[in-house]
């Protein structure tokens, strides 16, 4: 019962301060009903410009991540392509390089003025103007769908992985040629997978902050975060009902797709069969396309992982961005990093990151543990209403939960605090440590508890002794996801920081916004390798733990 | 310890609808005796196990274990688990993964804050029990099937239970691990001298173990007695045909003789054995086994229960023949043994003692 009165105000409490605080007079405080601020917010004559931005940005990066990943996925599961442990990498590592970076590392490849990659087209064909772009809608729609590939992939990898190839050897029986059984066959009855992994790319588009701030608002295209953002954050007024307004539409449409994507998970179960047989599908001999379908696999991986790193740690070498030439070696130094180790603000927005990494981490996994028990052991109503709760705020935009909290936060002493920042990087993210926790206890059975009951074994010492050892792999990464969410968060953190309790992400903005580039590049490297001291941590403990268990046990 | 079961009621609700998993159930498991429920899956009997325990709580009634109540809603009496001082063998093992042998036969021990030396003396003794001497660090995934099982069977007896209790433990073997257990499991149990409830659906199980079979059906028991009892002469219909392969020949019941009758059937008057009485004139099957029937090439000199007819089908499984034969217009199936010189089409005489034939009320 408590359980959910905690999950359902870390849900509930930001939607409904949103919906109060859309309709109320003035700009930050409640007062008496309007729909004044829903007035001004859809009558802005900018208004339909943006939503046909945002929908062809959010469609757009859907297109791409989940073609892409299907690409992927084929190649993986189907061919005989060399080096599949890559595409056990594309999916893991880039968690720990933030989006925010990653947009950062394409600004700093292809803006207009001085993108390194520009630069040296320009020098290599003797151009007057840059040649590519991608202060752009294409140019966020790349970046993002490239961004949102390893979600995409993870969902429709397994799907493909379990298809049942008698399905496309019948129709190859039939009479059908391969290209024809490719879209008469597989990619129907993937069809909910496909679907599944585009809603999810486009509810992630639209709650996605990072592209739209540091590649559309230069080249002022702006979609509804930025919108958001910038109707709280520039100009002299800042207005939270009027934000609070836009963002209401920004939830439901959330809502809408996040609720459409769990019934198509639930009905893909239906369509995709998992072969019984446990007979290796054969595998496709791709023969001389093997190497150059390799070769874009590799460039794949490539610009996912190795070009962002590359591109931030060079021009955290250099006084400011230039292409790779004589010159620009000569000038590398350590300036940069000198000087944000130097900052004051920096220095606290990476003990800020940190504290919240690890502490919000910590108390998310121990409310994730007790909710994922209650959803899956218990299966009363109240277990379904636990589970749709927690599933809710899987939806939320970030920007909006922060638009949604900042009313509510206004009103209490943690305005402006840590503490702000942790309930809501909680409330936001809990989805994430509940589903790695819910399939851990989902493999403990029920006989395991039991036999320690029937043994002598309290309620509490079968917990301590039976189901806590056994659940350590689903706390590792339950642990280990959350951490690196929080010590990357922008979305929120954008809203809910201040003087204070700055964070990393949210300084790199500052310093994007500021032009600061190699400033920024060093603080992006440092983050990188935080998050990844995190990743390597925690899995190397929960190792040592499972080995200490066996051995002590 | 003696098991005492009464009015024991249990409702599911599964998709708005209401389940009766036990219905009223009264049950007196004796002291010390290999007791076991045997019943088609769905019928209740783990549910009731399962009451037993304590994992599950009836919705009415009364249990109580060697006099002392467990379980009454009247009462508001509900012992835990934990304390009912039990021994189990889950249908899965249960076998902790974390845990290597010796933790997980220590256990229920080490639950009971028994000290350290003694635990060790009684792990060694009981693993010496179950012939698992020297697996104490082994860990629990690198363990067979049959070992396992024996894992588990140790730790349910380490803590001399009161009672050890048994959900289809046989089950995730295969077939020739399942024959070898069981004899097994029979050996250990008969020098325990302890109560054993044994649930099973599988019936030369609980005729190669039990002292005592309850048959349940439809969350009821339906009839109780040992394993000659049921196999020979039960006394329903339901109990006959679950228990064994059984040919039924619907008839009336002409004159009584006896512990024996006469009925009257298509195939013409059969002489059974009548222990329940059934009166002259109500209606009854007959139930005969195929093991039981006989075959011959010439008609015998008593003409009692014997039967011309023919071969109608004949399959070869190998241990014997198994084979269709058709008295008017009645068709009884029937084993042969495999050497018999007998073909499909031929004509053939059947008889049946009437001591290993009964009759069923309808």
């Amino acid at each position: 019962m408590t359980l959910i009165l905690i999950v359902g105000f870390l849900t509930i409490c930001p939607v409904l301060m949103l919906f109060l605080g859309s309709f109320s007079q003035g700009l930050g405080a409640f007062g008496t009903f309007t729909l004044e601020k829903y007035i001004s917010a859809y009558t802005d004559p900018d208004f339909a410009e943006i939503l046909l931005n945002t929908l062809i940005f959010t469609l757009g990066s859907a297109v791409v991540a989940t073609v892409l990943a299907l690409f992927l996925a084929y190649m993986n599961t189907r061919t005989n392509i060399p080096f599949k442990f890559l595409f056990g990498v594309i999916t893991i590592i880039p968690m720990m390089i933030p989006h925010i970076l990653f947009a950062v590392s394409w600004v700093l490849l292809l803006n207009p003025s001085n993108g390194i990659l520009n630069r040296l087209l320009m020098q290599a064909f003797g151009l007057e103007n840059a040649l590519l772009n991608i202060y752009t809608l294409p140019g966020m729609i790349l970046v993002e769908g490239l961004l949102d590939l390893p979600i995409a992939y993870l969902i429709i990898a397994p799907a493909m992985g379990s298809f049942d190839v008698s399905l496309e050897e019948s129709s190859k029986v039939c009479g059908a040629s391969f290209f024809r059984t490719l879209t008469r066959v597989t990619l129907p009855v993937l069809r909910p997978a496909i679907l599944a992994s585009g809603i999810l790319v486009i509810v992630r588009s639209l709650a996605s902050f990072a592209v739209p701030s540091v590649i559309g608002m230069p080249g002022r295209k702006y979609v509804l975060a930025t919108h958001i953002y910038r109707t709280i954050s520039t100009g002299f007024a800042t207005d939270y009902g009027k934000a609070a307004a836009i963002g209401m539409s920004a939830l439901a449409a959330s809502i809408v797709l996040i609720y459409l994507y769990r019934y198509l998970t639930s009905e893909s179960s239906r369509y995709v069969t998992i072969s019984s047989r446990g007979y290796k599908p054969t595998l496709l001999d791709l023969k001389s396309a093997r190497i150059p379908l390799f070769g874009i696999v590799g460039f794949l991986s490539f610009i996912l992982i190795v070009l962002p790193v590359v591109v931030l740690f060079y021009t955290s070498l250099l006084p400011y961005v230039m292409a790779p030439s004589a010159r620009a070696f000569s000038l590398i130094s350590f300036k940069n990093w000198i000087g944000v180790l130097k900052d004051p603000v920096s220095l606290l927005a990476l003990k800020n990151s940190l504290t919240l990494g690890l502490a919000g981490a910590t108390l998310g996994v121990i409310l994730s543990v007790f909710v994922s028990y209650v959803i899956v052991k218990v299966r009363t109503t109240a277990a379904g209403i636990l589970e749709s709760l927690s599933f809710l705020s899987f939806s939320f935009p970030g920007i909006v939960i922060g638009v949604g909290f900042m009313w509510f936060f206004v009103h209490t002493p943690l305005y402006g605090t840590l503490w702000a920042l942790l309930i809501g990087y909680i409330a936001t993210y809990l989805p994430y440590g509940i589903r790695p926790l819910s399939s851990a206890f989902v493999q403990i059975h029920s006989h395991l508890e039991e036999s320690s009951r029937v043994c002598g074994a309290g309620p509490f010492q079968t917990m301590r002794r039976i189901v806590i050892p056994l659940l350590i792999p689903g706390i590792i990464s339950a642990w280990i996801l959350m951490a690196t969410m929080f010590v990357r968060e922008l979305t929120l953190s954008v809203v809910l920081s201040r003087p204070g309790s700055e964070v990393l992400a949210v300084q790199i903005l500052r310093f994007a916004e500021d032009g600061l580039w190699g400033r920024l590049s060093a603080l992006g490297i440092i983050m990188i390798f935080f998050s990844s001291t995190l990743v390597m941590a925690a899995s190397l403990l929960g190792r040592k733990l499972m080995k200490a268990q066996s051995l002590s046990a | 310890m003696e098991i005492k079961i009464q009015g024991l009621t249990r409702d599911y609700f599964s998709e708005g609808k209401r389940i009766r998993a036990l219905d009223n159930v009264d049950l007196t498991i004796p002291a010390n005796r290999i007791f076991t429920l045997l019943g088609p899956s769905g019928c209740g009997k783990t549910t009731l196990l399962r009451c037993i325990v304590g994992l599950e709580t009836p919705d009415s009634g009364e249990i109580s274990i060697g006099g002392d109540l467990v379980w009454s809603r009247e009462k508001g009496i509900f012992v835990p688990p934990e304390e009912r001082g039990l021994g189990m063998v889950f249908q899965t093992y249960a076998i902790w993964p974390h845990m290597n042998v010796f933790n997980n036969v220590a256990y229920p021990l080490q639950s009971r804050k028994t000290p350290a030396p003694e635990i060790r003396d009684r792990v060694a003794k009981v693993l010496q029990f179950v012939q698992l001497e020297g697996f104490e660090n082994r860990p629990a995934t690198k363990l067979s099937g049959g070992q396992q099982q024996r894992v588990a069977l140790a730790r349910a007896l380490v803590a001399e239970p009161k009672v050890i209790l048994f959900d289809e433990p046989l089950s995730n073997l295969d077939a020739k691990l399942r024959e070898e257990t069981r004899k097994e499991l029979r050996r250990f149990l008969s020098e325990l001298q302890i109560t054993a409830v044994y649930v099973t659906h599988d019936r030369i199980e609980a005729l190669a173990l039990s002292d005592l079979i309850a048959v349940m059906k439809a969350g009821a028991i339906v009839e109780t007695g040992n394993p000659r009892k049921i196999y020979f002469d039960s006394d329903h219909r339901f109990v006959a045909d679950f228990i064994g392969r059984a040919n039924l020949i619907k008839g009336r019941i002409a004159t009584e003789e006896g512990d024996h009758a006469v009925i009257d059937t298509d195939m013409g008057p059969i002489v059974g054995l009548n222990s329940q009485q059934i009166r002259p004139g109500s209606e009854a099957f007959l139930c005969v086994r195929p093991e039981f029937m006989k075959l011959a090439r010439k008609e015998a000199g008593n003409s009692r229960n014997v039967f011309k007819g023919k071969v109608q089908a004949l399959i070869f499984v190998g241990e014997a023949c198994e084979g269709e034969i058709k008295i008017g217009e009645t068709v009884l199936t029937t084993t042969i043994p495999p050497t018999e010189d007998i073909n499909e089409g031929d004509t053939i005489f059947v008889s049946f003692d009437p001591d290993h034939c009964f009759l069923l009320p309808n």
